[in-house]
């Protein structure tokens, strides 16, 4: 291992470099040299700018190209470093005090708020690999929820700012949002009485759209008495920027601004953060509508036992729709069990994030910073825990990715993506850089990528045995 | 087809009335009108008629002229542009997808040039295709309109957050800005790692009231902190807005001008409208130099976004609209007049600075 290090710090080339498992190398060069190369799928990250050039940095004489050279190089020996610490923590050979050796070295070479993208990407998965590291170290191997500064303690203000910036860059928000809205639209086309249970509220922003596509609907009934309930935690969860009652008030101000008929109201987790359906309050007439939302700009700071029994719990009352948000994970713990494969995906997936962020302000890293330490920070920690303890579920259905298959492995059956819903969130993520791409998956999931990379989608289920979706296929 | 005395096979699309035979005699004798001119703005009023009724094949040019109540409009240019619609000639419709737009374009185009001599069967499945062409078209449509809406409901709720945070963030520092070594100039969305921390939790939940009667003084309060100046000093601006903060941060000179800032981006439309860069008074060359790069870059296409449906802007949701500054600024800044300009209308009026005008007729891509 130590030779690899230091392979790592002189840049010799790839072949060098000799992991804890000799059956991995060939894994590990392919998979590398598959990143690391230009014109090769899957996404590789912005090394050397050739796609898009969206990015302001691209060489156009040979001094440039020297230079080029030198950041190839350097992105290089940050791979290797971050494979080393990957290794070192979840390889079969695990050693905390090597990991913790290429960690120092890896806060010499970056830091979170300078640098390229790729340098500040592994800043924060340094930040993150440390924090398992500590963690480790004091509870004996579990971690418990890490306490770093970097990501809980967010200022309101600083929240917030981030948030809005978040909007401004980059669709991610929008997109799940207004493609769950579309789909609920369209599955309580005729219903007089619409009650959604929202697991994970934030400050109720996906809901103003709703409501005013409730009330300017032209050729249906007048807007539906809208029920939200939220799924609230105890006084532990974190805040984002206002309480839970905050956000009520917020909604229903907003709802009588616009002649919405609206309520609100909270369900509390138990203790263990699990979901009792008899919490809630039904009306008979109502459509019942479940919405979750996993991925940005939400914090995942739910675990994922608390998901599971949501969505279990959810199931159980029939929904007329269920619309999952999350993150699209191609290499899950699900499909492969190796952690190399999780990990270089995981980079994959936020290096191109990092690119989509760049790509809607390309200016020097201040704004991209803030949302960067917010959100990207945190998920990127929240990532590799889950990396990191794959064999601790019991069963695969415990894994917290991929909720969409494990909704249809309770059974929920898949409901179409309109033309309407599909062509919005085309026009939508049209008015933002033209990396995006949206597509759709199966019959029930539209996907939000950058470039080739897929990184978030939403996916909508309906009750096998509850009344089927209207089939009406205007947008209202 | 017209239902008038002409021979059906005279009629191709294309013409214009007064070149069909039969036809433009009555045009033209009994139409005192000159030809009239079908406007992008007059378009949609006949497209959205037309969805109203039901389609283009249910549609009526009588029930299209009660709908659309445009006066001087008469049975025969609706009857004209009726056929036209429904044969698949759309002269002014456009919207952002363009190779979609492009596809189905095209493919009507050709359905049409087709089918101008062939016999009515033929047409008639053409016809078909065509409406089916058209339909999706007009859907389309349909969806960027309410995606309109939406985006600008979600920004304007939005803005109720933020206005929120402001509030508390003024009522925070209304003693502190009494103290303040002197105003600072505005810059926008300067979102540098942040140095303060602002707003005690406990500040947040005493803020409740959605309809707040008082916006004025903190407003007013907030905007001397907010107001440029000839030069101030930052330094001791930043210690008065500075609190102890659990986290440090890195570079983070300047402190965050958010509050001002976000408002001034939602004032054009929810996406990121970013106000062009205030000339510089001289104030830091720090915050001038991250203003300017900030700024550097076109704004994403928001053009679409900007015709916004006036009937949002008519709701009550008057929480926004109060978050315009109403008091006149003490300073000169020229950030402020410009603000100012932007704060007199409504909140989504786009934002002056901007060349897109605010009608309807703005680019449609």
């Amino acid at each position: 291992m130590a030779m690899a290090v230091d392979n790592a710090f002189n840049g010799v080339a790839v072949s060098n470099y000799s992991t804890s498992t000799n059956n991995s190398d060939d894994d590990f060069h392919d998979l590398f040299d598959s990143i690391m190369s230009i014109d090769a799928l899957p996404y590789s990250p912005q090394v050397v700018e050739v796609d898009g050039g969206t990015n302001c940095n691209s060489p156009s004489n040979p001094a440039e190209d020297r230079e080029e050279e030198e950041e190839e190089f350097k992105s290089l020996r940050l791979y290797h470093l971050l494979m080393a610490v990957a290794d070192a923590m979840f390889g079969d050979n695990k050693s905390r005090e090597l990991a913790q050796v290429i960690l120092i070295r890896l806060n010499e070479l970056v830091s979170t708020s300078h640098g390229t993208n790729l340098e500040r990407l592994t800043a924060y998965y340094a930040q993150a690999f440390q924090d398992l590291l500590d963690c480790a170290a004091v509870s004996g191997g579990v971690p418990n929820k890490p306490h770093h500064l970097h990501r809980d303690d967010h200022s309101p203000t600083d929240v917030l700012a981030a948030f809005q910036l978040l909007q401004d860059m980059s669709p991610y928000v929008k997109f799940g949002h207004f493609t769950a809205n579309q789909a609920i639209l369209e599955a309580v086309a005729d219903d007089r009485r619409v009650h959604i249970v929202d697991y994970n509220i934030m400050e109720g922003i996906q809901w103003a759209s709703l409501m005013q596509a409730f009330v300017s609907r032209k050729d249906s009934p007048p807007a539906p008495h809208l029920r939200i309930t939220v799924i609230s935690r105890g006084p532990s969860s974190r805040r984002w920027i206002g309480t839970v009652q905050e956000t009520g008030r917020r909604l229903v101000a907003f709802a009588a601004s616009i002649g919405q008929p609206f309520s609100f109201h909270q369900c509390k987790l138990d203790s263990d953060e699990s979901f009792r359906p008899s919490g809630l309050k039904l009306v008979r007439g109502e459509a019942l509508v479940v919405n979750c939302v996993l991925h940005l700009p939400h914090f995942s700071n739910s675990s994922p036992e608390s998901i599971a029994s949501f969505l279990a719990g959810a199931k159980t009352l029939n929904p007329r729709l269920v619309t999952l948000v999350e993150e699209e994970i191609e290499h899950g713990p699900t499909i492969d069990g190796d952690y190399k494969v999780q990990f270089l995906d995981s980079l994959e997936r936020y290096s191109a994030i990092y690119d989509s962020l760049e790509a809607g302000i390309p200016m020097k890293n201040r704004a991209r910073g803030l949302v960067e330490k917010v959100f990207l920070g945190p998920r990127i920690s929240a990532t590799l825990r889950r990396i990191g303890q794959p064999q601790r579920a019991a069963t695969a259905a415990e894994e917290n990715c991929l909720w969409g298959e494990r909704l249809e492995k309770m059974g929920l059956k898949a409901a179409a993506i309109s033309f309407a819903n599909h062509c919005q969130a085309r026009l939508l993520v049209d008015l933002f850089n033209d990396g995006y791409r949206v597509e759709e998956l199966g019959s029930n999931k539209l996907v939000l990528g950058w470039k080739s990379k897929r990184l978030l989608s939403v996916s909508i289920w309906a009750s096998s045995s509850s009344s089927s979706s209207s089939s009406s296929s205007d947008s209202e | 087809m017209f239902h008038t005395t002409k021979k059906p096979s005279s009629m191709t699309p294309h013409d214009r009335p007064m070149c069909v035979q039969g036809d433009s005699g009555l045009v033209l004798t009994t139409d005192p009108k000159p030809r009239l001119r079908w406007t992008v703005e007059l378009h949609e009023r006949f497209v959205d008629a037309v969805t109203q009724l039901g389609g283009p094949d249910k549609a009526t040019p009588k029930t299209i002229m009660r709908v659309m109540g445009v006066k001087g409009l008469t049975l025969y240019h609706l009857k004209s542009h009726l056929q036209k619609f429904r044969l698949g000639k759309q002269p002014h419709k456009e919207f952002n997808d363009q190779s979609i737009k492009d596809g189905m374009r095209a493919s009507a185009m050709e359905l049409q040039r087709n089918s101008g001599s062939s016999s009515t069967l033929m047409e008639r499945s053409m016809n078909e295709m065509q409406l089916e062409v058209q339909r999706r078209l007009h859907e389309q449509i349909e969806v960027q309109r309410h995606l309109q809406l939406r985006i600008e409901a979600q920004g304007k709720y939005m803005q109720s957050i933020l206005e929120k945070a402001c509030q508390t963030l003024a009522g925070e520092n209304m003693a502190v800005a009494s103290t303040a070594a002197g105003p600072f100039k505005t810059t926008s969305n300067n979102m540098g790692t942040t140095s303060t921390n602002l707003v005690p939790d406990a500040a947040i939940k005493d803020f409740i009231s959605p309809h707040p009667p008082h916006t004025f003084p903190p407003f007013q309060d907030m905007n001397n902190l907010f107001t440029s100046e000839p030069p101030p000093p930052p330094p001791p601006l930043i210690d008065c807005l500075k609190k102890p903060s659990p986290f440090i941060s890195g570079a983070g000179k300047a402190p965050i001008f958010w509050p001002d800032d976000l408002r001034l981006q939602h004032l054009g439309t929810p996406s990121a409208t970013l106000v062009p860069p205030p000339p510089s008074i001289g104030s830091p060359p720090d915050l001038d130099s991250l203003q300017l790069e900030m700024y550097e870059s076109k704004p994403p296409p928001l053009s679409p976004l900007l015709v916004g449906n006036d009937a949002m802007h008519e709701k009550k949701f008057d929480t926004s609209i109060k978050l315009e500054r109403p008091s006149p600024r003490q300073s000169s800044g020229h950030s402020d007049e410009r603000v100012n300009n932007n704060n007199n209308g409504m909140p989504n009026n786009s934002n002056p600075t901007m060349s897109q005008p605010q009608g309807r007729n703005s680019s449609f891509g």
